[in-house]
């Protein structure tokens, strides 16, 4: 998605998949739960085609107002999502990848492999960051940046921008 | 479904010939969310009479670690699974599906059907999938990339 606002489209998707959702947390047996979601699905199937934006925007306006009436005081949550319960629980064991330079050299021969190619690939990384940079400056326009999303990169032989941080991020479960 | 799987695993830990292997719970973790939801104490009862006819568990021959965890995932793995919940909906015909098959160009599957598919694949490996990643999967084959990715399967 490139600007800062939803489509339409995306909209009543997102009314689709909250309202199934919360109809799961509803309906805990598994069959009458899948009777009301394809009652709900036929629902959102049968004004589908409407081509007046107008009224098909006031239809998902009162979708959304009837979703807020009926939803669930307690809807089921994932456990990595925020509100679950394992939400950012193992974010405090995700240590940042400079701390590797800090360890023994004991320490440091227990990976052999990874250590002795650590040099080269930092060496790498000091070499293409003026380019990454120069790259963002470049495709930042001047209203400023509109969304996280990263470039890819450009020109032949460079790396993407801010690969470092990509590729050095920590484990979803560290171990 | 995690109760049933400990249960089986101390069942096994009792029955000295049957080697607890990652296999046997990859086999039963796809098996689980397809079944329904059978009720708890019909599934125990089921087992009870067989377990209580076996002695005490022996001195463990088997070594493995009783940790509270899911079988670490592969990327075969998500692919069989993957594959497995795409054959189960009825809107896809199982013949023409592939690792890259377009949902709306391939399977003429609708914007609905796609997010019917995602809200299946969380349900399947456990966590959500935000609205703005979600709505730009398109193939299985991109379904399994973002899945390793998030789950750190061969980084």
């Amino acid at each position: 998605m490139a600007t800062a606002y939803l489509t339409h489209q995306q909209k009543v998707l997102r009314l689709y998949k909250k309202s199934l959702r919360h109809l799961e947390s509803w309906c805990v047996f598994r069959d009458k739960y899948r009777f009301y979601a394809c009652l709900m699905r036929a629902r959102f199937d049968e004004n589908k085609n409407e081509k007046d934006m107008v009224k098909a925007t006031m239809m998902l306006k009162a979708g959304e107002e009837e979703f807020w009436t009926r939803q669930h005081p307690q809807p089921y949550i994932f456990p990595d999502s925020p509100g679950g319960t394992s939400y950012e629980r193992y974010e405090c064991y995700k240590v940042p990848e400079w701390l590797l330079d800090h360890w023994h050299p004991s320490e440091k021969a227990m990976y052999p492999d990874y250590f002795s190619k650590r040099e080269q690939w930092k060496a790498l990384r000091n070499q293409s960051w003026d380019k990454e940079v120069a790259q963002l400056q470049a495709e930042t326009g001047i209203e400023g940046i509109k969304t996280e999303a990263l470039p890819p990169a450009r020109k032949e032989g460079n790396l993407p921008p801010l690969w470092w941080q990509f590729v050095t991020r920590p484990r979803e479960r560290p171990t | 479904m995690a109760s049933r799987v400990l249960l089986q695993c101390v069942r096994s830990l009792g029955r000295p010939s049957l080697r607890l292997s990652a296999a046997n719970l990859a086999v039963r973790a796809t098996a689980a969310p397809a079944a329904a939801r059978r009720p708890l104490s019909f599934a125990a009862d089921s087992r009870r009479p067989r377990w209580l006819g076996q002695s005490s568990i022996p001195s463990v021959g088997v070594l493995c670690r009783q940790y509270g965890d899911l079988p670490p995932l592969t990327l075969e793995t998500i692919k069989d699974r993957v594959m497995y919940v795409l054959k189960l909906y009825d809107k896809i015909n199982p013949e023409k599906l592939q690792t890259s098959s377009h949902f709306m160009k391939d399977l003429g599957l609708d914007s609905l059907d796609q997010v019917e598919i995602i809200m299946a694949m969380e349900d399947e490996f456990g966590f959500e999938i935000p609205d703005a990643e979600a709505e730009k999967l398109m193939s299985p084959g991109e379904i399994v990339q973002y899945i390793a990715d998030k789950k750190d399967v061969y980084e």
